[in-house]
């Protein structure tokens, strides 16, 4: 299967875009968003939508972590 | 001063007696502090009393009247000397700015030197890569001598940063392309997945960017050389159900030197700005290695 072009990508991107859009308005709420849900698994390979739900994991962590500090967690006594 | 029978009174004209003004004795005039005529100068007032008009025999007239006339400048003493003083001040924070100003140049130099420096030594780039273009021919690291080259890798089935990273490394190019005092930069796109990525593949993805982009592709065994001689890391990842994988590498713009000397690397943080002027720099420094 050849890779997308251009536009293909670009149709993924906006659809991606649209989903994330959904999700912040919804608190990420997945059942709120299946319309978009599907449509970005409809413009994009499998391997792009996994790469995606990964950046999207990563970025709200990075969001947390700037906005709530970090945390040690706590490493038990080693006898 | 000048003495006139009784009464003693200045003439304020100020290139002959500047320095002796006597400031009890206000002269008006036509306008604030100017003296329109000659006529003017010989009809004053002090602000105590009338006195009549002064009366010079013709030659004493004519060498006020010339003496003012001639510098009749629109302002009094007190704006010429503000204005040399702003004048003195100018010029001595000027100086101080252009010394600050050099210096600066001057450091940010010898750190791009020391940084040019270092990186030549860590010398990458120094093997002979040979490849397939876009094209189907057969390329070579001896056919981009010559040329400042601007190197990237990745794979064509990348979902998002090798798309941003050479729109990036496009608009470095058209930057530069429209300098025509610079040379062309050479744009170069090497693949990390020689395996999907074949020279039809190269040639669908790189139409997307700069025209004057190639594709480099090639068997398993000569990509990896070309990698290994830039450090680049790649792996690919696990295959999906249809076989599809992302290939996690580098993600990095190498500049090449027409010496064929790798010369700096830019990585996501810099815009295509930043890294168009810092090709602009390496480009007026550069010395020809082998004249």
């Amino acid at each position: 299967m050849s890779a997308p072009n251009a536009v293909q990508r670009k149709a993924c991107w906006d659809a991606r875009d649209l989903l994330w859009n959904c999700l912040d308005v919804n608190n990420d709420q997945a059942p709120a968003c299946e319309k978009f849900q599907k449509d970005f698994e409809a413009m994009c390979p499998a391997q792009w939508v996994k790469h995606f739900d990964k950046r999207r994991d990563f970025l709200k962590y990075k969001e947390k972590l700037e906005k709530d500090g970090f945390q040690l967690t706590k490493v038990e006594e080693q006898q | 001063m000048l003495r006139l029978g009784k009464s003693s009174w200045d003439v304020r004209s100020w290139n002959i007696f500047q320095s002796t003004i006597n400031k009890k004795n206000h002269f008006h005039s036509s306008a604030k502090g100017t003296l329109t005529s000659c006529k003017s100068l010989f009809h004053l007032e002090t602000s105590t009393r009338p006195i009549p008009p002064l009366r010079l025999c013709a030659k004493q007239r004519a060498f006020y009247c010339q003496e003012t006339s001639s510098s009749a400048k629109p302002s009094s003493s007190a704006p010429i000397r503000l204005r040399t003083r702003l004048l003195v001040v100018l010029l001595i924070g000027g100086g101080f700015a252009g010394t600050w100003w050099y210096m600066h140049e001057k450091k940010q130099k010898k750190a791009q030197r020391q940084r040019t420096e270092q990186l030549k030594k860590v010398a990458l780039g120094k093997g002979n890569f040979s490849l397939l273009d876009h094209t189907g021919q057969r390329r070579s690291k001896k056919d981009y001598l010559g040329s400042w080259v601007l190197l990237y890798f990745g794979f064509t089935h990348c979902p998002d940063i090798c798309p941003d990273e050479l729109e990036k490394l496009t608009s470095v190019v058209e930057i530069l392309d429209k300098d025509t005092t610079l040379p062309p930069v050479q744009p170069i796109f090497v693949t990390v997945d020689p395996e999907r990525d074949d020279h039809a593949a190269m040639a669908r993805y790189v139409k997307d960017f700069h025209p004057r982009m190639v594709g480099l592709t090639g068997t398993v065994e000569e990509v990896k050389e070309a990698g290994r001689d830039f450090r680049v890391y790649s792996s690919a990842g696990p295959k999906d159900t249809d076989g599809d994988y992302i290939v996690d590498h580098t993600i990095v713009i190498y500049l090449v030197n027409p010496d064929g000397l790798f010369l700096d690397y830019y990585n996501r943080m810099k815009n295509e700005n930043q890294i168009a002027d810092s090709i602009r720099k390496h480009m007026k420094t550069y010395v020809k290695l082998f004249p």
